[in-house]
């Protein structure tokens, strides 16, 4: 290479991200976000009630049930056996 | 006398029948309950789809599905996803054809079935023409790649 010769600089340059911008938002709640100020209501257990079924019945959603099993670790600690009178907390939609 | 004791038996046992029908049929609501509650909490977070796009409703959903982009476009990534768990990571790594990575980004979500997550990036100087990829993980494992390009107008 001869003195007037000046190497490419630009042949092995790569790409500069270092100003690129990122963000992110979803329609699922974040975990251990504080429950909204709206008024909770409480549901008093039935007979041949299920947590599923209470879900279904308050929240059009049988998957709800872990957010009421959730709210009420208090009284409930199987969520598979709950009584009859027993009050649950609801926790809002 | 052999004939009598056959028939006291046999009475024995039609008096008994209703008793034993009951006890069974009481284990059976309880039984039933737990199978059901069993299969809701086995309801894990599965990644149904990802698109690109250039823009997102109110819905966190691309608008319009595209692979190719300009330089200033800000670029979207939906995934949908369905399952319910308390605690799911979503991660995306953006990379360039040169092995770079662009960006990378998380988020952490409580979904209770089916929802949308939208990641985006942006460049003010404008990305630089070439081929892409954005990598999708769910709780740290690769589950989608997705590959698009960016054309200078």
């Amino acid at each position: 290479m001869g003195i007037f010769d000046r190497p490419d600089d630009k042949k092995d340059k790569k790409p500069d991200f270092s100003n690129v911008k990122s963000d992110s938002s979803s329609t699922a709640p974040s975990p251990g976000m504080p429950a909204p100020a709206a008024a909770s209501r409480t549901y008093v257990v039935k007979k041949g009630d299920n947590l599923s079924k209470i879900a279904k019945e308050i929240y059009g959603d049988a998957n709800g049930w872990r957010r009421i099993f959730e709210a009420n670790r208090d009284q409930i600690k199987d969520p598979d056996l709950i009584q009859p009178g027993q009050n649950l907390k609801i926790p809002s939609a | 006398m052999f004939h009598r004791s056959h028939r006291l038996v046999a009475a024995l046992f039609v008096l008994a029948l209703p008793l034993l029908v009951g006890a069974c049929s009481k284990s059976k609501d309880a039984t039933m309950q737990s199978q059901e509650n069993q299969a809701m909490q086995s309801s894990e977070v599965k990644v149904t789809s990802v698109d690109l796009g250039k823009s997102v409703g109110a819905d966190n959903r691309v608008v319009d599905k595209t692979e190719t982009f300009q330089p200033n476009d800000v670029i979207y990534a939906t995934i949908l996803t369905d399952g319910s768990a308390t605690n799911t990571v979503l991660k995306t790594v953006w990379m360039f054809q040169d092995g770079q990575v662009v960006s990378q980004s998380e988020r952490v979500i409580a979904p209770n079935g089916a929802a949308a997550t939208e990641f985006h990036i942006e460049k003010a100087d404008g990305f630089p023409a070439g081929k892409y990829k954005v990598v999708v993980s769910l709780n740290g494992s690769p589950v989608q790649t997705k590959e698009f390009e960016v054309k200078a107008t």
